[in-house]
């Protein structure tokens, strides 16, 4: 027996930790955190013993173990089992540790919750299990029911104060905007299961689909595309996630940021090979991630609430990662090697942990002045010292300024995307799209660390104090990771997660490509421009922050961007008039319609029971010469039919 | 030797006549008595044919049907003696008590 022989325990492991906290926690301490402590740091140690020899090289190829689930008939048959090559192996480690690192900071950041403390424990280790689950699966059908799962822990976590109305509707929009996406993969998977009679990865991956079968596969990815638009929030499915802030931070930082929100991004990843057979769905990819990117990252600029910043910042960065994976799709598809498939995967990895950290100091940060709304905030740099500088350490990371994680990442992506205009010119409006989005990404969160942690004291930060150690610890080690994990670039991880053949290069190679290309230069500088505008803006304050609502055109872009270019009023209006207005209609055809015919057909024969019953009337003479009259009838007829002779 | 068609055709009167009491009496004991004679002509019928085809179990059967007869008739004297009691009536127009 070997520890990989094991792995079907990593998602377990958080299972029974949701059984016996849901179960027993109000009679534990701290609403029985500390289980689940125990049980998500089990299941990260188990991971990380499985995951490194796969990275490193000890285990070649893909493990797979299965056993039949369902047997539907001799064609069909669908299993259930574990699929661990090296881009589930990256997954595990990244999902494992931040949610441990997660489930420790919120012994400090719900210690106010009191009784609801069971609820909260029991539902995130149900969220770390099934998305565990949801890695390790092999094949689509166990992927979606944990990607059903995931879904209905963001649900639950989101509207965890749901005495809050705000909160409550949060959470049904979450579901409801996200289900539409869910749908349009089950079609996808309906459509691969149909068309190859079979939903395992191995199977599936090892076809070279021609003819009628390349179409219905184009249509498949296309439809498993927009499972993963709903999931990772992308443009047109994406005003869920700004709404979903309404929940605890951890939640936040933990699944709509590091985590569950990736899960689109993994599906897309995991479904490479059947994706590079379809350069159409690629092009749809690469377009909608450009597109998400930039379109979010407008949004953060002008947004006074730190988690929506962040939030808008997590939908940008994405956009981003989808975009990678379209234009590496494309360019492998004619010829070339797939780097943004690298690229992508990377950043998902360097965001899971700088998106984290952000969130989780400005959990912090709210836990210290008790609001969400940054102009109350300012000044808090002396009070809380070790959050603001870790916060300044994702700040700088997401930047792209040099060294620190976001900077790799983000540059693999952007010169992927634009040796891909070689093949399309298209991909060079992408590209652009990209690096303005930089741009914008250093100035919004510059905007918000100034804004929130520099300049006056605000109103709100007067008794701020900083946060116990139980939840600057998670800060300090997060804070570690979002600063060095780009350096995995220099050690071969294009060696390890590649798509078609591995980048084999040594460090000295990468620094030279990446310090001798323009591109490299232009990015940089547009991002420390990013960084002296915010810090001009809302720092020093030398140009007042009015400029962008002085005249009357900036001050309508402003206005827009608060309404979310109307997306949130759009999705009212559509549910309101179209959807409420069919269900009218609906309701009074079942009222008029069927249940007219349904109570018309109970009534009339009612009716004729309670006339039909007179004829028993309780004369015996009267039914005995009832009887006697029918077998005189009886035989009557017999005997002409000529029956009895 | 009496032809067969005799036996057969003085049961066939005997069950008609009963039939008729049974159909048009109003009190419940000639009712009874009726039934009475209904069970004869079924009787008349077993022996008939017994003795015709020389098979001793009809003969047999018209003294079980006897025997069944006379505890029937002593079950519905007895139920007719309450209904007296109780309803102080046999007339069997006004006994429609299980209706509607």
């Amino acid at each position: 027996m070997d520890i990989i022989d094991f792995a079907w325990l990593i998602p377990v492991l958080p299972l029974i930790s949701f059984l016996i906290v849901g179960l027993f926690g109000k009679r534990m301490s701290e609403g029985g955190g500390y289980v689940a402590i125990i049980f998500s740091l089990a299941s990260m140690v188990l991971s990380l013993l499985i995951a490194i020899p796969v990275l490193n090289g000890t285990y070649q190829g893909v493990y797979e173990q299965s056993v039949t689930w369902l047997v539907l008939s001799d064609e069909y048959k669908l299993d259930i089992g574990i699929y661990i090559d090296q881009l589930t192996a990256l997954m595990l480690i990244v999902v494992s540790v931040i949610s441990t690192l997660v489930v420790i900071y919120s012994i400090g950041y719900m210690d106010k919750e009191g009784e609801r403390k069971p609820r909260y424990y029991a539902e995130i280790s149900l969220f770390i299990g099934v998305m565990l689950g949801l890695i390790l699966a092999n094949n689509y059908l166990w992927l979606f029911i944990f990607w059903e799962l995931v879904g209905l822990c963001s649900y639950l976590l989101i509207g965890f104060w749901n005495h809050k109305p705000s909160a409550a509707s949060a959470a049904k929009k979450a579901f409801l905007v996200t289900r539409i996406g869910d749908i349009m993969f089950m079609i996808g998977i309906i459509i691969l299961f149909t068309t190859f009679k079979t939903l395992n990865f191995s199977d599936l991956f090892a076809i070279q689909a021609t003819g009628t079968d390349l179409e219905l596969l184009t249509l498949a990815t296309f439809f498993i595309f927009g499972g993963a638009i709903g999931k990772s929030a992308q443009f047109p499915l994406h005003d869920w996630l700004p709404d979903a802030m309404e929940g605890p931070t951890t939640v936040s930082a933990l699944i709509h940021a590091a985590t569950m929100v990736k899960a689109g991004v993994y599906l897309v990843a995991r479904s490479y090979p059947l994706f590079v057979q379809c350069p159409e769905t690629l092009l749809i990819v690469a377009i909608i991630g450009g597109v998400t990117a930039i379109f979010a990252a407008s949004m953060a600029l002008n947004n006074p609430n730190i988690k929506r910043v962040l939030a808008y910042s997590t939908i940008s960065q994405l956009g981003y990662m989808i975009l990678a994976l379209g234009a590496g799709g494309y360019f492998f598809y004619y010829g070339n090697p797939a780097d943004g498939y690298t690229a992508g995967m990377f950043h998902l990895m360097n965001h899971a942990f700088f998106k984290a950290l952000l969130f989780l100091c400005a959990g912090s940060v709210i836990h210290a002045v008790g609001t969400e709304d940054m102009r109350l905030m300012g000044g808090l740099r002396k009070k809380m010292k070790i959050t603001s500088f870790a916060m300044l350490i994702g700040a700088l990371s997401i930047s792209g300024i040099p060294i620190l994680s976001g900077f790799w990442s983000k540059d693999e992506i952007l010169a992927a995307v634009f040796e891909t205009g070689e093949v399309n010119s298209i991909f060079l409006l992408l590209w652009l799209m990209g690096i303005v989005t930089a741009f914008m990404t250093a100035f919004y969160m510059f905007r918000l660390w100034f804004m929130t942690f520099a300049g006056k004291e605000g109103e709100a930060s007067k008794h701020a104090h900083e946060s116990p150690k139980v939840m600057t610890g998670p800060l300090v080690t997060l804070a570690i990771f979002a600063a060095f994990s780009g350096l995995a670039v220099l050690f071969g991880f294009g060696q390890v997660i590649y798509f078609g053949h591995p980048h084999h290069a040594d460090a000295i190679e990468i620094l030279t490509e990446v310090f001798t290309s323009p591109l490299t230069y232009l990015s940089i500088i547009l991002a420390v421009l990013g960084v002296v505008l915010a810090y001009l803006v809302y720092c020093k304050k030398i140009i007042s922050s009015d400029v962008f609502v002085s005249s009357p055109g900036t001050k309508r872009m402003h206005k827009l961007l608060l309404d979310r270019y109307g997306f949130t009023w759009g999705y009212n209006a559509f549910a309101e008039k179209l959807v409420y207005g069919f269900a009218k209609v609906v309701d009074k055809f079942d009222q008029k319609g069927i249940d007219g015919v349904v109570n018309g057909i109970s009534n009339g024969i009612v009716g004729f029971g309670q006339r039909f019953r007179k004829v028993q009337n309780g004369m015996v003479q009267g039914y005995a010469t009832v009887v006697v009259a029918g077998i005189v009838a009886i035989l009557l007829i017999l005997y002409i039919t000529g029956v009895l002779g | 030797m009496i032809p067969m068609e005799y036996f057969l055709a003085l049961s066939a009167i005997l069950f008609v006549i009963g039939a008729y009491g049974v159909l048009t009496k109003r009190n419940a004991i000639i009712v009874l008595m009726s039934i009475e004679i209904m069970l004869n002509a079924a009787n008349i019928n077993f022996v008939t044919f017994s003795s015709y085809f020389d098979d001793v179990a009809g003969q047999v059967f018209a003294l079980f049907s006897i025997a069944v007869a006379a505890a029937e008739v002593a079950v519905g004297l007895a139920i007719l003696l309450n209904l007296n009691r109780v309803r102080g009536t046999i007339n069997l127009d006004e006994i429609h008590l299980l209706r509607w």
